[in-house]
């Protein structure tokens, strides 16, 4: 009994009874509501926001040390601990602002590093456009149609190309591309309202452990 | 001795490509688009001393591209005498975001604290956004340097979204939608984005149906807006990079339909 209470009943009630006070607040002008709502988002968030950082951390160090251990990938591993580690004491120590060792590793070491990965996509989807791209099929063909005149659209040849080209290429933007995003972005709202109906009246369970 | 495979030729292709097109540093000319101009009549508009967030919802790796973004933005709001206020919703965002303020605001010789305040990172996105809704010293006691919000000029009259003129989100991924979401859909402030072009079609539908009242979008979006604000800079140069990987793109596709349908063809004649 008590462990039922501890471990689904009372969860379910907190659940319940924050997801309905924070609904109310949300659209209440009321002074008060509006406090609740300060204090809920300044300070209850970044409280837990902190826990999930901790988190973080600990389930990667111990990534880490299991790879280590096992000998994957151990001189990656060791660099990975070693900035993990190496970023918070410049931190701390000489803080993160202007002319810091924190702001001197984020400049030289982290953007260029993820500059030059995210680079590379070019490389990839240009190799991919030979091998990939064929138009196999009215589907395929469409598609690639639609790609060629994007790609034209979004570049500086626009104005050396008869004006037809861009014309079409923004309607594919505005008209077939954007019926489809809005048709994800409607699905997305109302998956999203659907599962938090489900979890504020306990018929969805499985963030509880697994029970459905 | 390496034995070259196709896609190597490919990489190789590309690269020189793109660096003798920046060596030789042709220039096109851009034609700007509605919704670029729409972006510069917005802040165009503004009334000196209206008061902007400028925030920097992007990663380290997307700075080539939000660089030249955040650069005009910048430049157009300082030279109105916009004042500007900074934020970052994403932690990789925070040291740039500042850096690029400092600098731009150099230029134009403008004062910290009273020009512009940056207020740096705040995590968790949503409850941010949210919670300057209702107090921005509340959310952000202190700037990004430390300093208590009380000794910044600029903050003095500024509570909420209400006294706020709008939000440029400069991002490169989702966190414009929710500024939309919940900065303009719940508070009503006037929020615009100046993000990647991967991005753009995602927020096609926002911009459409007014949720999103402007936005510039990748290289092109910031060569545009140059030419808008008659600077040159990263993007107008970039742009030609990016025209020469486009052209070299559609030539693969060409190429590559062109043996698939005649090794098709070959096949067909053969059985």
């Amino acid at each position: 009994m008590v462990a039922f209470l501890m471990n689904r009943l009372g969860p379910q009630i907190i659940c319940f009874v924050f997801g309905l006070v924070l609904f109310a607040v949300y659209f209440s002008a009321h002074p008060v509501a509006r406090q609740i709502n300060t204090t809920v988002l300044v300070d209850y968030w970044q409280i837990i926001f902190a826990f999930t950082l901790i988190i973080g951390v600990i389930s990667f160090v111990n990534l880490s040390v299991h790879d280590i251990k096992r000998g994957h990938n151990r001189f990656y591993r060791f660099i990975s601990l070693f900035g993990l580690v190496i970023m918070p004491v410049f931190a701390v120590i000489w803080g993160i602002k202007g002319d810091s060792p924190f702001m001197w590793m984020f400049d030289n070491v982290q953007v260029p590093m993820q500059s030059t990965v995210f680079s590379l996509l070019a490389f990839f989807v240009a190799s991919a456009s030979y091998r990939g791209f064929r138009a196999r099929s009215l589907p395929a063909t469409v598609l690639l149609v639609a790609a060629l005149l994007t790609l034209i659209s979004r570049s500086s040849l626009e104005g050396a190309l008869p004006s037809f080209i861009a014309g079409t290429a923004d309607w594919v933007r505005g008209n077939p591309s954007m019926a489809a995003r809005r048709a994800i972005l409607i699905g997305i709202g109302l998956g999203s309202l659907t599962t938090s109906l489900r979890v504020l009246l306990g018929i969805e369970r499985t963030w509880l452990g697994g029970e459905k | 001795m390496i034995k070259l495979e196709s896609r190597h030729w490919i990489f190789l292709g590309l690269f020189v490509l793109v660096v003798g097109a920046m060596v030789l540093n042709i220039s096109f000319d851009i034609a700007v688009t509605d919704e670029t101009q729409r972006l510069y009549n917005l802040i165009d508009s503004l009334p000196e001393g209206s008061t902007l967030i400028i925030s920097f919802d992007h990663e380290a790796s997307s700075l080539p591209e939000i660089r030249p973004l955040a650069l005009v933005v910048l430049r157009h709001t300082f030279s109105k005498n916009i004042k500007l206020i900074g934020t970052a919703l994403l932690a990789e965002g925070t040291g740039v975001g500042y850096q690029l303020m400092n600098m731009v605001a150099k230029e134009y010789g403008k004062q910290y604290g009273i020009d512009y305040v940056y207020l740096g990172f705040k995590p968790q996105y949503i409850a941010a956004i949210l919670s300057m809704g209702e107090s921005i010293p509340e959310t952000f006691p202190e700037d990004y340097l430390g300093k208590p919000v009380a000794q910044l000029p600029l903050l003095h009259n500024v509570k909420n979204y209400d006294d706020i003129a709008g939000v440029i989100s400069i991002a490169d991924g989702s966190l414009t939608t929710h500024w939309i979401e919940y900065g303009a859909s719940r508070y009503g402030v006037r929020v615009s984005a100046a993000v990647t072009a991967a991005m753009m079609t995602t927020y096609d539908p926002y911009l459409a149906s007014g949720q999103l009242y402007a936005m510039i979008g990748g290289l092109r979006g910031a060569a545009e807006y140059e030419r808008l604000i008659n600077r040159g800079g990263a993007g107008k140069r970039g742009m030609l990079a990016q025209t020469v990987s486009h052209i070299y793109v559609i030539c693969l596709i060409v190429v590559g339909n062109i043996v698939y349908f005649r090794a098709k063809r070959k096949k067909r004649s053969n059985s």
